[in-house]
């Protein structure tokens, strides 16, 4: 009867309260927060290349197992190489150049500087006002993981697509990571990081807006649209956080039985062998998970100090996450769907601001109390919503968990190919299944 | 509230779920097989046909101006980031503490008078199974008439290294010197483990901890030693406890200041929710359930709140360790938590982390220097992929049990309390069991002199026994 209980989410349309919060270091000042929205720059400078290169160039490495491919993490012997191409290769000057290439700006909420990058049409039909859509990134990404489908979505039609919906896309950083400023507080969790993003959009303007996001922005887009739904015109998420639902039991059952509770084909695909593809991938991949949500500070100490072990512990993920079998190969099948400059540009991001650190105590602020703890996690969404199913996602939510969570579920796709980190790898595909589920939306 | 306690319920249906689909490994008695010994070969390449050079030779930990200022160029540029308001050791090491710690390193500590007091004992490498094994050797400096001095093996863990016996080995090879009986002395062999310090890290995946119980097996017999005691804590636990499962008849006794069971069945669940309305219907004693409960707080959640690092380098140790052999300040803060949290758990409330009140910086650092000179830190992470990567309870040697005599120094401080109920379980001859009064995991370093009499007294008891049964 418990079990029953505590499986059962509440059906009632609740929102989650709209609080409020202080982040920055010391006590809240007295004078009222500066709202103004500053232009920003990314910048470098010799000084800081230079630090880059000689730490590079004492970087100590550890000889791999032989024959261990990825099976023990990031292979060292084809980090040599990419270190080699970040040394001699990589052009960090030119990347700024390539980050700026839209416009920046910081503004100050709640005690923190937010940065983000605000992209308007440069060509709109006569009579058209442009869909502000507000994407949010994950970890270990960034705002730079959306560069390749902003375009797609800001100027269909230079890219050969239906001009039917032209938006504006506002891409921020979630404090903590890259260029916004971390808490100085204790307790700045995804509802905390909603709230702050959609006084965003209220300050840039904005009552009513499309939200997209994967990994920590799926999260924090869900809690926006928990939090203020009548602002929210859709939600469209490529990846689910399963959370108290009696279906995603289910599928312990068996094969057989799937087919009896209306998962497709695709899903038993997926799903099957569970102990393999759910369980074992669950507690093989999620170790830096585990350690983050409970010791940030000291997994990240090294990690801020030398940028190559920085490098191998994000890198290993845009392995991993982007097809799991890219573990057999020597060099983690990296370079297949990613190039060498954007991923570095990614990392650098992450080392020139120094925000490994940071951007860890996200997972203890989330998960650090445990799983199945926040309001948010029991409450459903009542806002229209989207969902790519990519098919090498760490996990599949198949569309009978997704619809649990989110009742209105007006379109799922199975996507013809991709992994974790979506918008970055197949920006295309991403962007169609976002425009279909606009045009979902719009007849609402 | 109402939310913890139906958190509680929820984990009361899980944990009855998962008891009664273990119900039949109640039934299944421990077998009293030996494990087989375990030969291999970690070396690069391909093994040579040629007969394996046994020779011991004699070893000395060395350093150098060069590995000095590389280590100090790097401490120069270290980048810390600020710690969160009020959040002391709850997030890890907190950073403002390792600055001060980092000064220390720099300014005061002194690795070339270090390396002297590593040094003072004399220390071996020889070639087994491949891979160059380093080991400490220390004999008595005085026998009484007609005494033979008694071998002892003890193996460290992780983070630690052999370095963490050097103030325990005078108290067991010259008790006289330091106001303890000089009824029984001990010659003591303190190996380092395949991947720590200046033992070769194996080329070969598959080295756990059987393969080095194994290894370590073979050293005692290079050595000369056909009747040995055993001691460890940490996977010092686990090496010992295999080396008395392969070769019952040369251990003449084991002794562990850490015990874990992985075989976990119904007795175990019904203890946990049970034993303390009705603790000796499970065997458990007052300071058991003092150490044990509540028990989702000192040992659920503890396991979850303090085994993260166990899963990332059970499952990713390239990953996890690549930083930490490039960055000697983030090797310290991963290391330096360990030192504080599982000393006492309650040190993470303190903005120091309660680091200088058990261990002085110079041996810490000592201990943290070994990982860092060797370049070991990523193979000694991988010793938990090895031992951990099918799931715990799965291996041959989790449900093989231990005959040789056993003595168990359970310290209050240990991460998780075992009580001797549970342990008689695996280790069906168990002669000594103590509470300690104070110390926690790293029991050698941090009290030795406690750690030492309890050694003492438990050989006393064998050999009194095997007296007895000679008789």
């Amino acid at each position: 009867g418990f079990v029953i209980y505590w499986f059962v989410s509440r059906d009632k349309e609740e929102t989650l309260p709209l609080e409020d919060g202080w982040w920055g270091p010391g006590s809240k000042p007295s004078a009222k927060e500066d709202e103004s929205i500053r232009p920003f720059k990314v910048e470098t400078s010799d000084e800081e290349i230079k630090d880059l290169h000689q730490r590079i160039d004492r970087f100590r490495a550890s000889p791999p197992l032989e024959g261990s491919r990825f099976h023990y993490g990031f292979n060292s012997s084809y980090l040599k190489k990419v270190v080699s191409f970040w040394r001699n290769e990589f052009d960090w000057r030119k990347q700024v150049e390539i980050l700026n290439q839209y416009p920046h700006f910081k503004t100050k909420i709640e005690g923190l500087d937010i940065h983000f990058i605000h992209v308007k049409p440069p060509q709109l039909p006569s009579g058209r006002t442009p869909k502000p859509l507000l994407m949010v990134h994950g970890w270990p990404g960034s705002f730079y993981e959306f560069y390749k489908i902003i375009p797609l979505l800001t100027d269909p039609k230079t890219h050969g697509l239906s001009d039917e919906h032209v938006f504006e896309v506002i891409c921020p950083s979630i404090p903590g990571y890259g260029f916004s400023e971390a808490s100085s507080k204790k307790g700045l969790n995804s509802v905390a990081t909603a709230r702050i993003f959609y006084k965003l959009m209220s300050r840039l303007g904005f009552q009513k807006f499309y939200i997209q996001g994967g990994d920590w922005g799926s999260l924090i887009c869900t809690n926006i649209a928990q939090m203020v739904p009548n602002h929210v015109k859709g939600l469209h998420l490529n990846m689910s956080f399963i959370s108290r639902n009696i279906y995603s039991l289910t599928p312990l059952l068996g094969q057989r039985f799937g087919r009896f509770l209306g998962y497709t084909e695709k899903d038993l695909e997926l799903l099957y062998p569970f102990k393999e593809k759910v369980f074992y991938n669950i507690m093989r991949e999620s170790g830096y998970l585990h350690i983050q949500a409970t010791k940030p500070d000291t997994v990240g100490c090294a990690l801020n100090d030398s940028p190559v072990g920085l490098a191998a512990y994000i890198l290993e993920k845009f392995s991993t996450w982007t097809k799991s079998e890219y573990r057999e190969l020597e060099d983690g099948g990296l370079e297949r769907k990613f190039s060498l400059e954007d991923l570095l540009t990614n990392i650098m991001i992450y080392w020139t601001t120094g925000t490994i650190v940071s951007s860890q105590r996200f997972y203890k602020e989330n998960l650090g109390q445990g799983v199945m703890v926040h309001r948010h996690e029991g409450m459903k969404v009542f806002v229209p919503t989207g969902y790519s199913a990519f098919p090498s996602e760490i996990l599949h939510a198949p569309e009978k968990w997704v619809k649990v969570k989110y009742p209105k579920l007006i379109s799922y796709s199975y996507m013809e190919r991709g992994g974790h980190f979506a918008a970055f790898e197949e920006p295309k595909l991403l962007a169609q299944d976002i425009r279909k589920f606009v045009s979902l939306a719009e007849l609402q | 509230e109402f939310c913890s306690s139906l958190a509680g319920i929820m984990l009361l249906e899980v944990l009855l779920v998962l008891g009664s689909l273990l119900i039949y490994f109640l039934f299944s008695k421990k077998k009293e097989e030996m494990l087989p010994f375990k030969d291999g070969w970690w070396g690069r390449g391909q093994k040579p046909v040629t007969k394996e050079d046994s020779s011991i030779r004699p070893f000395k930990v060395e350093t150098t101006e060069e590995e000095l200022s590389d280590l100090f160029r790097r401490l120069d540029q270290a980048r810390f980031s600020e710690p969160l308001e009020n959040s002391c050791f709850h997030y890890g090491t907190n950073s403002v503490h390792l600055r001060k710690v980092v000064s220390y390193w720099k300014n005061q500590f002194n690795w070339k008078k270090q390396v002297e007091v590593l040094n003072k004992f004399p220390q071996f490498k020889t070639k087994i199974q491949g891979i160059d094994i380093h080991f400490v050797h220390v004999k008595p400096p005085r026998l009484p008439e007609g005494q033979a001095a008694k071998p002892l093996l003890m193996v460290h863990g992780w983070p630690g290294s052999f370095y963490e016996f050097y103030k325990i080995i005078p108290l067991l090879t010259d008790p006289a010197s330091h106001g303890l009986s000089d009824e029984h002395i001990f010659e003591v062999i303190c190996p380092s483990i395949p991947g720590y310090g200046f033992s070769e890290a194996p080329h070969k995946k598959d080295f756990n901890s059987v393969s080095a119980a194994s290894v370590f097996y073979e050293l005692m017999l290079r050595l000369g030693f056909n009747e040995f005691y055993t001691q460890g804590g940490d996977w010092g636990w686990l090496i010992c406890t295999n080396l008395a499962q392969i070769a019952p008849n040369h251990v003449k006794g084991l002794h562990l200041n850490m015990v874990s069971v992985s075989k976990l069945g119904l007795t175990h669940l019904l203890s946990v929710l049970l034993g303390r309305c009705f603790p000796r219907l499970f065997g458990l004693q007052d300071e058991d359930i003092r150490r044990m409960f509540p028990f989702l707080k000192k040992g659920l959640y503890r396991i979850l709140s303090e085994s993260g690092y166990a899963h990332i380098q059970a499952t990713k140790p390239d990953t996890a360790g690549c930083g930490l052999n490039d960055s000697p300040v983030g090797l310290a803060a991963y290391i330096l938590e360990k030192f504080s949290s599982w000393t006492d758990i309650e040190f993470q409330n303190l903005e120091d982390g309660g680091l200088e009140r058990k261990f002085s910086l110079d041996d810490l650092l000592t201990n943290i220097m070994i990982y860092w000179v060797s370049g070991c830190i990523v193979s000694s992470m991988r010793f938990y992929k090895e031992n951990l990567q099918k799931g715990i309870g799965t291996q041959k040697h989790e449900k093989l049990t231990v005959q040789v005599p056993t003595g168990i120094a359970s310290f209050p401080n240990e991460i998780l309390h075992t009580p001797q109920a549970w342990a008689k379980k695996k280790y069906t001859n168990i002669i000594s069991f103590h509470f300690m009064p104070r110390g926690g995991h790293f029991a050698a370093l941090e009290e030795p002199e406690l750690l030492a009499k309890d050694i003492l007294q438990f050989v006393d008891k064998v050999e009194k026994e095997q007296l007895w049964k000679k008789k």
